[in-house]
């Protein structure tokens, strides 16, 4: 009897474990590697605030870059390149003027989110991801990732800011 | 008999220590110089609380904008709930516009604008009894640490809310 039970919590602390693993990792499964990211990592809209940018012209886009614990804690550690786990999120959205605001201000200068237009990701693993520099790349308009053409273009881009391991944006104070 | 009354007593502190660290944990009151007026301190870990949404300011301003709700905001702000509940706080950091030299290499044009140095940052609190007189808000801001605005341009602050009572007078909306 007493085994049974040693047995069952041996079992129970492995899901646990497991389970640990995957929810680190933030990935919805553990299904095998495609070269891009196509789950949206759980809870990304509670992850903390690196900063924000403005694509003008054709992007015409307000983003909000977010990471998760790994990657906020590389960040302010100013560590690089940022460790396997990492993820930052790109959230983006289309640049619209508030005309709410601009009425209390007296003048047009305020810029506020519209519609969401896509969410992007960067995943860090050095491994699976050996060939882009370690870095998966993700990309969901309207919950649906973006087609193999388009992901393709997403690590030459990345390429050019070696410096900080591919990653574009700097974290805000 | 001693033993089990000086337990006690540990417990009673703890809970005291306990109650008093809730209390002021929920009011989000930090360390450092109270701003003007509403008697505000900075929030502690505010820079790790989560988004609710970001802006531009053009024209004087010409300010990158961040705005951070601590949990009770962010749940209010999900479910929608108005007005927001006491112990809500928001917070909105602001840094300089700047024209991102390395992004536009890349991208081969002038497009990319990305936060410079922070310039201030704000809160809202709310209380519905302490600040009953400004619509249940308290107000303040900060630069570098340290109180950046007198009591004169703090009175200011609840006037130009006071357009958006519809949304208990916050401004900034959630982007999902």
């Amino acid at each position: 009897m007493k085994r049974f039970t040693l047995f069952l919590v041996a079992v129970a602390t492995m899901v646990g474990v497991v389970s640990l693993i995957a929810a680190a990792r933030g990935h919805t499964d553990g299904e095998p590697a495609p070269t891009f990211v196509t789950e949206i990592p759980q809870g990304y809209r509670d992850w903390k605030w690196v900063s924000s940018a403005h694509e003008a012209g054709k992007l015409n886009s307000l983003g909000a870059v977010l990471g998760n614990d790994v990657a906020i804690r590389a960040y302010r550690e100013g560590k690089l390149p940022f460790p396997d786990g990492t993820i930052i999120a790109a959230l983006h959205y289309r640049n619209v003027a508030s005309a709410e605001n601009n009425k209390v201000f007296g003048q047009a200068q305020s810029f506020v989110p519209g519609p969401q237009t896509n969410i992007q990701f960067m995943v860090k693993d050095s491994k699976k991801y050996a060939a882009t520099g370690g870095w998966g790349f993700a990309h969901f308009a309207d919950g649906k990732p973006g087609d193999a053409a388009f992901m393709k273009s997403c690590f030459p881009c990345h390429a050019k800011t070696k410096a900080t391991d591919l990653v574009f944006t700097r974290y805000a104070p | 008999m001693k033993r089990i009354s000086f337990l006690f007593l540990l417990v009673a502190i703890a809970a005291a220590v306990g109650a008093v660290a809730y209390t002021s944990h929920a009011f989000g009151q930090g360390a450092g110089e109270a701003a003007p007026v509403f008697g505000i301190k900075i929030p502690r870990g505010y820079r790790d609380w989560k988004l609710i949404s970001v802006a531009h300011e053009a024209g004087d301003l010409n300010d990158f904008r961040a705005v951070l709700g601590n949990d009770v905001a962010i749940k209010a702000f999900r479910d929608g709930k108005l007005p927001l509940p006491d112990g809500t706080i928001i917070a909105r950091l602001a840094w300089s516009y700047v024209p991102s030299e390395e992004n536009n290499k890349v991208f081969g044009r002038e497009q990319s604008f990305i936060a410079g140095s922070p310039t201030n940052v704000q809160f809202m609190v709310k209380d519905s009894i302490k600040y009953a007189s400004t619509g249940g808000w308290g107000f303040a801001q900060f630069k570098n640490g340290k109180p950046d605005a007198d009591a004169a341009t703090l009175k200011k602050c609840f006037p130009c809310h006071e357009p958006v009572k519809a949304r208990d007078f916050v401004f900034t909306q959630y982007a999902p």
